[in-house]
């Protein structure tokens, strides 16, 4: 395997690794806000693995772009991972990309200085997380090689679903059961 | 469930996807479904020049061996002998009559 198969393998395998991290990250963030979850663990370890999950999506999601941007196939630039709709070919598909990755980049930041942050500006700049996720699965959709796979579609769209009802609930009936 | 148990559940999980995706891609390199085909023209035309067709030769191998002796060189502009079959029209008179015995 040559140097830029190899890269194209990396680039897609780390771009699955991140999406099912990023699941893990926005389930355990939901548990901390829904009573639903509660049989999995008390809040406290929750937080923790939620804060922790940060350490295995951000390496993973990283790998994806960097071995895109050096894959001279992919053909995208290193401003093509801050401008969105800026590529030659799939422009919407990958400036959808863009956009999470800008998305999660400022909640990850705002999340690291929440200190220095007045409460209901990070809370708002937090939940972009969901936006987030809903422009990667779209990305994911629009512009995955494996997606056509059977087994990789039926288990990202279960992931999405799964998250989308808990938050779509979360939002309409606020923490359930009480 | 302790906290670190979800995170080695979380970590594993995680690796788990990660070696599955690697066996995946790796065994499904190309994809001619994929709904992104970055455009190769760039490519193409950077190995077009290289590949330069072979000029057609003006000259036919000798179809019997010489034996010592060397064939002069034809004059630019000297038709080529062929041994294609063809038909070429004689300065005679047309035949109007033919002689039966």
């Amino acid at each position: 395997m040559d140097a830029q198969t190899l890269l194209w393998v990396v680039a897609r395998a780390t771009g699955l690794a991140s999406y099912a991290a990023i699941c893990i990250s926005i389930l355990s963030g939901l548990a901390l806000r829904t009573s639903v979850l509660d049989f999995l663990a008390k809040n406290r370890a929750m937080r923790s693995l939620h804060d922790f999950t940060a350490w295995i999506w951000i390496p993973l999601g990283a790998s994806h772009v960097a071995a895109l941007v050096l894959d001279t196939t992919a053909r995208i630039a290193p401003q093509d991972l801050i401008v969105p709709f800026r590529t030659d070919y799939g422009q919407l598909a990958i400036g959808i990309g863009t956009l999470s990755l800008d998305l999660f980049a400022i909640v990850i930041v705002s999340s690291w200085l929440r200190r220095r942050l007045n409460d209901d500006l990070w809370r708002a700049l937090h939940r972009a997380s969901y936006l987030a996720f809903a422009l990667l699965f779209l990305h994911a959709f629009l512009s995955g090689t494996d997606f056509d796979s059977p087994v990789i579609s039926s288990i990202s769209w279960a992931a999405a679903a799964g998250l989308g009802i808990l938050a779509v609930s979360r939002v309409l009936w606020g923490r359930l059961p009480d | 469930m302790s906290s670190w148990m979800l995170k080695l559940g979380s970590v594993f999980t995680t690796l788990l996807v990660l070696a599955g995706s690697f066996g995946y891609t790796t065994s499904h390199l190309k994809n001619a479904r994929a709904p992104l085909q970055p455009p190769l023209a760039d490519k193409a035309v950077a190995v077009a020049p290289s590949a330069s067709p072979v000029a057609p030769t003006a000259t036919l191998p000798p179809l019997v061996p010489l034996r010592g002796r060397t064939r002069p060189p034809s004059a630019p502009g000297t038709p080529i002998p062929s041994l294609q079959p063809n038909v070429r029209s004689a300065d005679l008179p047309p035949i109007t009559f033919t002689h039966v015995s």
